[in-house]
């Protein structure tokens, strides 16, 4: 019995490796694109969950940081000619240090207030992207972000550049799923648990709070920074708050705390606005109706961790058959987490 | 540049934070009862616009219909909203009934974008306007018409709030609900009445609006709304005078603002003032905290 | 609780994965089958009509449909189809029907490049219209470069655009010439202004088309007293229009497009009596029906002139009148004037037609209809004339033919 399930899950492994690696031999050009803004939009729907997610922390203005990443990345390759392998890690510095000027004054704030600040900051790194004209190019954005080179192959095209969105995802899922396990992740899930609790057994929230945001500015950071050279063209209408609603509505629809959480989502999100393109004006109207259905189907996300707060622990009301298998909040697993945070 | 210029500046920015008021006092009012924070709020004052504009356009132009006919139509889009949005997650984390709103919010857009079109409705000479000047200030009387509406509605609503015993069973929900049951406050039904009530002001609001743009389109509510979410996390959210003085000096600091620098930088002024109110006073100006926000 | 984890996110990445695969294949199977069924379709409807024709071109069309242009984007829609349908009553295109597809940008480059990117890999493309903004246009011209694919947009006047590769046309009038005509003739000549104030909007096609106005300014003399910008999604401009009223103008040049009505009315509102010259809107209807009396007097320099009235072009108006309930533009003009410039350059091509041939073919087109003469200059852009229109009691007045100097 072990061995056939040894089997199965190796083949499950290495088949979906092999999979995900030729896929781009395997399907038309223009899917390689749909899947390679799937890869992008997952790392950043990925950081959104590992803030509003792990943490509990309400960040409605993700679009920033993407932002600050993107236009970093854009300035060193652009303006000083730093090969976009060097880049890429001070981008997503950049937009970490982002993270934690944000994460100071929201240390003091809760709910729509940490809400509405992220979303002021958001709109104002943007304003600041479209006014700042000699050195990002204001309106007129910054053109001709070459796709690098990679020991000499040229990246450019939804094919090829498809592997970096790959190899930074997996990177991606590799790191959270580390940082997630360790004493750090407990840390964070501590607070959105209970921060009471978690700040009497000892647990410093301030600079769990501020890592956590520069986590997940990190990585978002890093997504833009892969926008930038795979679009060729930015300009600050890819960053408006607009787009990050989109964002926390994939985090949301495919459930926040879990890793598999904002994949599906993304997934579901960009699917059905892809799939729905051929109705035209009714696209949106879909994708509304959806979100609405989704929170009402599973308020929790499709694969959200069921267990947590962000479950909403009452959700289910009056007479409904399907919320009724929803998992209840129990204070065992709480507590458990804490004391392994400490231990 | 003199001191002339200044004023009707500041008389402008006043102008434009009462329209911000007007917006966030329902905005106030619904997260001061049903508790949670909605994003549909720029929609339903679109609607509201559009409903008075047909108003009009059949029934001639008299302001008065063109108010009611908005303000109870909204207050039925209130009751769906109410339904939709928040009826089920009462319980729930407050970014579940969010979320549902910003779906919401782009529901009523692109319905209005497809039913209505995306070209500009005329609303002309609804009110005739008539400028009056004050010494160096201009004020015209839609101007007036709209700083007297928020006036008003801000004396009624403390009032009602704070001094009638109806009002305080609306407070009474979003601050304790397990309490306001045990007296019993049927508490889905006061929840419901308070959303109305936060939709049908927004609806009497995009009538106003309407008037004073003499237009109507379906993204007009998208920024507008942004900016009186801002002003009521201003006022802390719940407070309804204080919401409308956050919308005033919002609108005060942005053409402050704009008299020293280019409109370009419109945003920034407004989120920059939030951003440093929030570090001073992480609540906003009122000094209660509220429940769950 | 790691390979359980683990073992999600596997079997998730294989859905994905497999999904992605099935979509492909899906998606690979669809083009020819639709291809198949299109074709029989017009085959039969040539039987039935008698026709030999029974070979289609597919034009992409991008338009924002929604958002902040959605007014002009519609109109995109509602022009080409009127033009796709003409071309096709009078029997098509050397034996060739036009067949329009048309998807939603919302003037959003993202967007925008994604569908484009989209049309390149579709083989059945054969040149794509579109955009409206010139932002979009620019972002998607790399696009079309690499997919060889000719993108003509109707009202991309950026002169920056149609300069960025071969494939690149637009067959707006261009900016570098429009904008220094407008200051020197229009403000100069024509009202007699020794002093003005502009305003305009803060984007790609504001900036470009308030330096060469600026640069027209400088030459003729004009005193320059206010130059002031403002964000896409402003509505109240008030303190703006304070600003400028406070230097004393009495003459202000708006350039921009959906928010000129917006901006008159609150001008008059103001109190500020000068007269107002606007580059970017045409001559549209909505401005007449959203200020009334305010219009009066304003002036717009305008390279055509629709309306129900005037024989060439009352019939375009009462076709897309019937289509999209509301008056043409000039934008939908131009968008009208991309497929009958296709479909000339289309007549040119002997043999096979390609992607390729068609990018040639347009160099040497010329097509005189409702828009004026058209032919494109080496950069891929069209040198317009203007029309000098005013609004003399609540409707527009041709006061200036074309070539006033």
């Amino acid at each position: 019995m072990m061995e056939i399930n040894m089997i199965k899950k190796y083949l499950l492994k290495y088949g979906t490796a092999m999979l995900l690696f030729l896929l781009p031999l395997i399907v038309s050009k223009s899917i390689m694109t749909v899947v390679c803004s799937i890869a992008g939009y997952f790392i950043i729907a990925g950081a959104l969950n590992s803030i509003n997610g792990y943490s509990g922390q309400m960040c409605f203005g993700i679009a920033g940081f993407y932002c600050v990443g993107a236009y970093t990345m854009a300035i060193l390759m652009n303006t000083f000619h730093i090969s976009f392998w060097i880049a890429l890690l001070p981008s997503g510095i950049m937009a970490a240090f982002a993270g934690m000027l944000v994460a100071l004054p929201t240390l003091k704030l809760r709910g729509m207030f940490m809400a509405m600040l992220t979303i002021g900051f958001s709109e104002v790194m943007r304003m600041i992207c479209l006014n700042w004209t000699s050195v990002t190019g204001g309106t007129m954005g910054i053109k001709g972000i070459k796709a690098p080179l990679f020991f000499g192959i040229k990246t450019s095209g939804a094919s090829r550049y498809y592997y970096i969105y790959l190899v930074t995802a997996l990177l991606f899922i590799f790191c959270t799923n580390r940082v997630i396990h360790s004493r750090i992740g407990r840390a964070w899930m501590a607070i959105r648990e209970d921060d009471m609790a978690a700040r009497s057994l000892g647990v410093s929230i301030n600079l769990y709070k501020i890592l956590n945001f520069m986590y997940g500015a990190f990585w978002a950071g890093i997504a833009g920074a892969l926008l930038a050279p795979y679009k060729t063209y930015i300009d600050s209408s890819y960053f408006t708050l607009d787009e990050g609603f989109n964002i926390l509505s994939m985090v949301i629809i495919g459930g926040q705390g879990t890793l598999a959480g904002p994949m599906v989502g993304v997934v579901i999100y960009q699917l059905l606005v892809e799939g729905l393109r051929f109705t035209g004006v009714w696209r949106y109207i879909g994708c509304a109706v959806l979100i609405i259905a989704m929170m009402w189907l599973r308020p929790q996300g499709m694969v959200g961790d069921s267990d947590s707060v962000l479950a909403g622990n009452k959700t289910v009301r009056t007479g409904s058959n399907l919320l009724s298998n929803l998992h209840w909040k129990t204070p065992g697993p709480i507590r458990k987490l804490i004391i392994s945070v400490l231990y | 540049m003199t001191s002339a210029y200044f004023i009707s500046q500041l008389m402008n920015g006043l102008c434009l934070g009462a329209i911000y008021a007007l917006i966030a006092l329902g905005v106030a009012v619904i997260i001061g009862i049903v508790g949670f924070a909605t994003f549909t709020q720029g929609e339903v004052v679109m609607m509201g616009a559009y409903i008075s504009f047909y108003v009009f356009l059949y029934g001639g132009n008299h302001v008065i219909p063109g108010i009611l006919g908005s303000f109870i139509a909204t207050w039925v889009l209130g009751m769906i909203i109410y339904k939709i949005c928040y009826a089920r997650f009462l319980d729930a984390p407050e970014h579940i009934s969010l979320i549902c709103t910003i779906g919401f919010s782009m529901l009523l857009k692109n319905i209005a974008l497809i039913f209505f079109g995306a070209d500009k409705k005329p609303m002309l000479n609804v009110i005739k306007s008539i400028n009056y000047h004050f010494g160096p200030i201009t004020v015209s009387n839609v101007q007036l018409l709209i700083l007297g509406t928020v006036l008003i509605l801000v004396l009624i609503l403390s009032f009602v709030f704070t001094k009638t015993d109806w009002g305080i069973r609306l407070k009474a929900v979003s601050q304790n609900r397990e309490a306001a049951a045990l007296i019993g406050i049927d508490v889905e039904k006061t929840a419901m009445i308070g959303n109305s009530i936060g939709c049908a002001l927004a609806g009497a609001a995009g009538t106003l609006i309407g008037i004073y743009y003499q237009s109507c389109y379906p993204t007009m509510g998208a920024t507008l709304s942004m900016k009186a979410f801002t002003s009521a996390t201003l006022g802390g959210l719940t407070s309804v005078p204080f919401a409308a003085l956050g919308g005033i000096l919002i609108g005060i600091i942005e053409n402050i603002g704009i008299a020293f620098s280019s409109a370009s930088f419109r945003d920034m002024f407004s989120f920059g003032f939030l951003i440093l109110m929030l570090i001073f006073k992480p609540t906003g100006f009122a000094r209660k905290r509220s429940v769950r926000a | 609780m790691k390979s359980k984890t683990g073992k999600k996110l596997l079997s998730l990445l294989a859905i994905t994965g497999l999904s992605v695969t099935l979509l492909g294949a899906c998606a690979s199977d669809v083009p020819p089958a639709a291809n198949i069924d299109t074709k029989s379709a017009t085959e039969d409807a040539a039987e039935t009509t008698g026709t030999e024709s029974s070979k289609v071109i597919k034009f992409g069309v991008i338009a924002p449909l929604t958002g902040a242009h959605a007014e002009y984007g519609q109109g995109f829609d509602a022009a080409t189809q009127i033009a796709a349908e003409e071309i096709n009553a009078a029997g098509g295109v050397n034996g060739y029907t036009i067949e329009l597809e048309c998807q939603d940008s919302a003037a959003d480059a993202k967007t925008s490049s994604d569908i484009f990117t989209r049309y390149g890999e579709d083989d059945s493309i054969m040149a794509v219209i579109g955009d409206f903004t010139s932002s979009c246009c620019k972002a998607n011209a790399p696009l079309a470069d690499e997919y060889g694919l000719v993108q003509i947009s109707p009202t991309a006047s950026d002169p920056s655009y149609a300069s960025m590769n071969d494939y690149c046309y637009t067959v707006m009038y261009n900016q570098s010439t429009a904008a220094p005509w407008t200051a020197e003739s229009v403000v100069g000549h024509y009202l007699g202004k020794t002093a003005c104030a502009v305003m305009y909007l803060n984007t790609d096609w504001g900036i470009t088309t308030n330096d060469y106005l600026l640069q027209g300014i400088d030459k003729a003399g004009i005193k320059l007293l206010g130059d002031e910008s403002y964000s896409e999604n402003e509505t109240d401009f008030s303190s703006v229009i304070e600003k400028l009223k406070a230097t004393g103008a009495d003459c202000l040049v708006i350039l921009d497009q959906g928010n000129v009505p917006t901006i008159i009315n609150q001008v008059r509102a103001a109190d500020w009596d000068c007269q107002i010259v606007s580059l970017g809107p045409g001559a549209s209807d909505q401005i007449l029906e959203l200020c009334g009396e305010n219009a009066n007097g304003l002036v717009i320099p305008c390279p055509s002139y629709i309306t129900e009235d005037n024989p060439t072009t009352s019939d375009f108006y009462k076709k897309f009148f019937e289509k999209n309930k509301c008056a043409p533009t000039d934008h939908a003009l131009c968008a009208y004037t991309c497929v009958q410039v296709l479909a000339k350059a289309l007549e040119s091509i002997d043999g096979e037609i390609t992607r390729e041939k068609i990018k040639d073919a347009l160099k040497d087109v010329q097509y005189d209809g409702m828009a004026g003469h058209t032919q494109f200059n080496e950069d891929g852009g069209v040198n317009r004339d203007l029309l000098i229109i005013q609004v003399v009691d609540g409707t527009y007045v041709i006061q200036k033919e074309y070539g006033y100097k």
